[in-house]
């Protein structure tokens, strides 16, 4: 009997097995890795498992409750708790046990990084993370890594000090391998918020913690491949290397049914490129109307190729339009929100590049591509997306975004201007250091204003005074000084309203609807959307301190409890049922809504 | 003062006493009625149920105020050109902790005293009566306070206290009992789609509605 069920557990968790390092990209581009043997890493416990995400994946049954068993602790530890042998140990002529030793092999992938002095990738990649493999499960595909798995020679620090270095070097901090359990939780949190929001980005599965807030940190995607993972090959004129990585790509997400229109012959990479600058257009726009901070750079690293937010490590969502913010890298100043666009847009530019080189087989320069097409195709889909993002955070739905749109984009661009100016403003204290980088802060909340407003208008059909209306969005980072209403600045409060009008007014034409009932839908579609209470960056390093501190006292599954709670109060979307684990926040909850509403204005 | 408890339930089950509440308004055209719920955190289906409800008896102005989480000084002295204030179910320690905490137990009370329409469900009608006490108990099916909030004192509107979600069996006699021992005011028990209508001194019961006083209990409206 006991056998039986040992026998039945092990049926349960065997899609686990697949998760042994191999992974079709060895086979196609055997130069884009560095292959490592590894062993399995002992006094690891799991803290964190994210039992949605294996259900989608498959790794569990659909039935499986919310609890890690001894069981599925010992899986997962088994699959992921590993440790590379790396060039440091093969140098030492380390030599591990061989019950320790794991059967396959695990590659760091090759990408390209600003931060490594070689500016083609010959030196850069995954620099403590490995691929764990590939899983398929109802006709979808997903990519595993784990970070903290050891350092490998594709690391900053190797790259700068010319040599291999030990797994856990205490002289090193980036570069020595290890991750971190804060970071881990970073990622579980943000990730979770992320995904439920629609966003695309990679999803934490399972943290697995050592002594010293030491961590494998392990994530999944449906494609982990960056654009940096490409561009290496663009920048080392390696056509062969590069049309091959592309083709894959291209493979795989017409597989994975997610560009089923794709062609089959040498127009795929028109769709390609086509398909890249959509992806990046939007999501740009879109990271700029929801404040979220996502270092890109010229070298396509920290987003996926579908423009996946990934390594959490600097991204952020701020409360307010903090626009000014840059990241201190300590090298480097990172780019801020207006100028992601720019990056993106260059990103866009590379794939025009790399497109044209795989099919000429020469390399122009990247400014040959400036002016290229598809870089105001760019420039329209951008402007398109940031119309429906304001018709959208204003309240509409999906549906009479486009009506309005399309019948009315004058108005529509109008509106916009007059919400920029005042989502823009700044305090006139000007630029302030902050823990990690600078800023500049903006004084006006404009998600309470878009909350309040169709309440407001509901209440009284005439205008809000200048005073009432600067109130309503007034935030705590504005100073008296910052809240002045002069006669210009009552003029833009009569026009946005007028605008603000104009929209309902529309809206209720083109549906036939009353204006009365087209405000109602939109407040109540707004009040979700625009819920005061939106975790930021700075909110979400305060939970995770609180986390930390109460570890002893939090199981796992607690911990699980309390991040699907957690994610639940960050739903914005009002189509989507959300289902509360708790019927008000009590007890670690209640501590974190007060965190995040400490913090809801901040970075 | 115009006031509506509920004794809980959806829309369909409460439609008679959700009409009696409308008529209560003086000025029927285009009210305006201003949903609270107990904790904000949760409400968005909720809200939106409240919207179908109220929506579907010709109510286009419906507002939300979710007073545990951030709102503007304008909002605050907006929902006082409510015609109706709606309280909403919950965790009724929550609720109170948070009215208090935002100031708007007093304004509430003080609106309604003025002539406001003021209705709340299970929680929400829990917290216009004097003290919340009816929300900790029986064992089997009490709100938890979780932070131990010792100050009970609520809105008072009314003399009599309101236990929600009544169902007639012995589990709820009996603790409904040993509580109206010891308490002056007599309890009035309400099942999901029951209530009481108070407009001035006048108390209206609709629906079979449980009195527990002195350890004595009795059905009115049988």
């Amino acid at each position: 009997m006991a056998l039986a069920k040992k026998v039945k557990q092990q049926d349960f968790y065997k899609r686990f097995d697949q998760l042994d390092g191999s992974h079709p990209f060895k086979k196609v581009l055997p130069e884009g890795f560095v292959d490592y043997p590894a062993r399995i890493r002992k006094g690891g416990k799991v803290s964190y498992f994210n039992f949605t995400l294996a259900k989608e994946m498959g790794l569990i049954p659909a039935d499986h409750d919310g609890k890690i068993t001894p069981e599925l602790e010992a899986k997962i530890l088994q699959t992921f708790s590993i440790q590379i042998i790396n060039e440091f140990d093969q140098e030492q002529e380390r030599k591990f046990p061989e019950a320790d030793m794991k059967s396959g092999t695990y590659m760091a992938t090759r990408y390209l990084q600003l931060q490594h002095d070689n500016k083609q990738g010959k030196t850069s990649g995954d620099g403590r993370s490995v691929w764990n493999g590939q899983v398929k499960y109802r006709s979808k595909v997903w990519d595993i890594s784990s970070g903290g798995t050891g350092a490998t020679k594709l690391s900053p620090a190797t790259s700068k000090f010319g040599r291999y270095f030990e797994t856990g070097d205490p002289t090193i901090s980036y570069g020595c391998g290890y991750a971190e359990v804060d970071e881990g939780f970073a990622t579980a949190i943000l990730s979770r918020v992320f995904n439920q929001n629609n966003y695309s980005t990679e999803r934490s599965l399972a943290i697995i913690e050592f002594k010293n807030n030491i961590s494998i940190n392990i994530r999944a995607h449906r494609n982990l491949i960056r654009p940096s993972h490409m561009f290496l090959y663009l920048k080392q004129d390696d056509h062969q290397s590069l049309k091959s990585i592309v083709d894959y790509y291209i493979e795989r997400q017409r597989e994975s049914e997610v560009w089923k229109d794709c062609p089959q012959n040498y127009r795929k990479y028109d769709f390609f490129l086509n398909q890249i600058k959509d992806t990046f257009a939007k999501l740009s726009a879109r990271f700029e109307d929801d404040y979220i901070f996502c270092w890109l750079d010229w070298d396509g690293d920290n987003i996926l190729m579908d423009g996946g937010i990934i390594d959490y490590g600097s991204v952020r969502q701020f409360g307010l339009c903090h626009y000014e913010y840059r990241y201190d890298d300590v090298e480097r100043f990172s780019t801020n929100l207006y100028e992601q666009k720019t990056k993106a847009k260059y990103i866009v530019q590379t794939f025009a590049q790399v497109v044209n080189y795989i099919r000429t087989k020469e390399k122009g320069s990247i400014t040959d591509f400036a002016n290229h097409e598809v870089l105001n195709s760019f420039e329209d889909v951008y402007e398109n997306q940031k119309d429906l993002n304001l018709l959208h955070r204003l309240g509409l739905s999906e549906r009479k975004v486009k009506q309005v749109q399309k019948r009315d984009p004058k108005l529509v661009e109008n509106l916009r201007k007059s919400f920029s100016y005042f989502e823009k403003m700044k305090t006139k204290k000007g630029e302030v250091k902050i823990s990690d980088g600078k800023t500049w802060d903006a004084i006006f909340n404009m998600r309470d204003l878009l909350r309040e407003l169709p309440q407001a208008f509901m209440l009284s059909d005439s205008n809000l005074v200048a005073e009432q209306f600067v109130e309503i969005m007034t935030s705590s980072l504005a100073s008296k000084e910052d809240l002045e209403i002069n006669s210009y600045k009552k003029q833009k409060i009569e026009e946005f309203q007028k605008l603000y009008k104009d929209i309902i007014k529309k809206t209720a034409k083109i549906f036939q609807e009353t204006e009365k009932k087209t405000l109602l839908d939109i407040s109540r579609r707004s009040q979700v959307i625009n819920k005061p209470n939106r975790i930021t960056g700075d909110a979400t390093t305060f939970i995770i301190n609180e986390i930390l501190k109460k570890r002893k006292e939090l199981s796992n599954e607690k911990i699980n409890n309390l991040l699907n709670a957690l994610e639940a109060t960050q739903n914005l979307n009002p189509d989507h049922k959300v289902k509360f684990p708790q019927k008000y926040p009590e007890g670690i909850l209640n501590k974190f809504m007060e965190i995040i509403e400490e913090h809801r204005e901040g970075i | 003062m115009k006031l509506v408890f509920y004794g809980g339930g959806d829309a369909e089950e409460n439609r008679t006493l959700d009409s009696k509440l409308l008529s209560l308004i003086k000025n029927q055209k285009e009210p305006i009625i201003t949903f609270i719920p107990a904790c904000g955190h949760d409400s968005d289906e909720y809200f939106n149920d409240i919207v179908d409800q109220y929506s579907s008896l010709g109510v286009s102005r419906i507002l939300r105020l979710n007073i545990d989480q951030p709102f503007s000084e304008f909002m605050k002295d907006s929902i006082f050109l409510s015609d109706i204030i709606h309280l909403g179910g919950g965790n009724t320690y929550y609720f109170l902790k948070h009215l208090k905490k935002s100031g708007m137990l007093q304004g509430i009370k003080d609106w309604a005293l003025k002539g406001g329409i003021l209705c709340g469900l299970s929680a929400g009608a829990i917290i216009m009566t004097p003290r919340i006490d009816t929300a900790g108990f029986p064992e089997f099916d009490k709100d938890d306070n979780e932070e131990n909030i010792k100050n009970l004192n609520s809105m008072k509107l009314v003399n009599f206290d309101f236990f929600p979600h009544y169902r007639n069996s012995k589990r709820y006699d009996e603790a409904l009992r040993k509580y109206s021992l010891g308490n002056s005011a007599p309890v009035y028990a309400c099942p999901d789609g029951v209530g009481i209508i108070v407009e001035g001194e006048e108390v209206r019961f609709v629906g079979k509605v449980a009195c527990f006083y002195e350890g004595k209990k009795h059905f009115i409206n049988k």
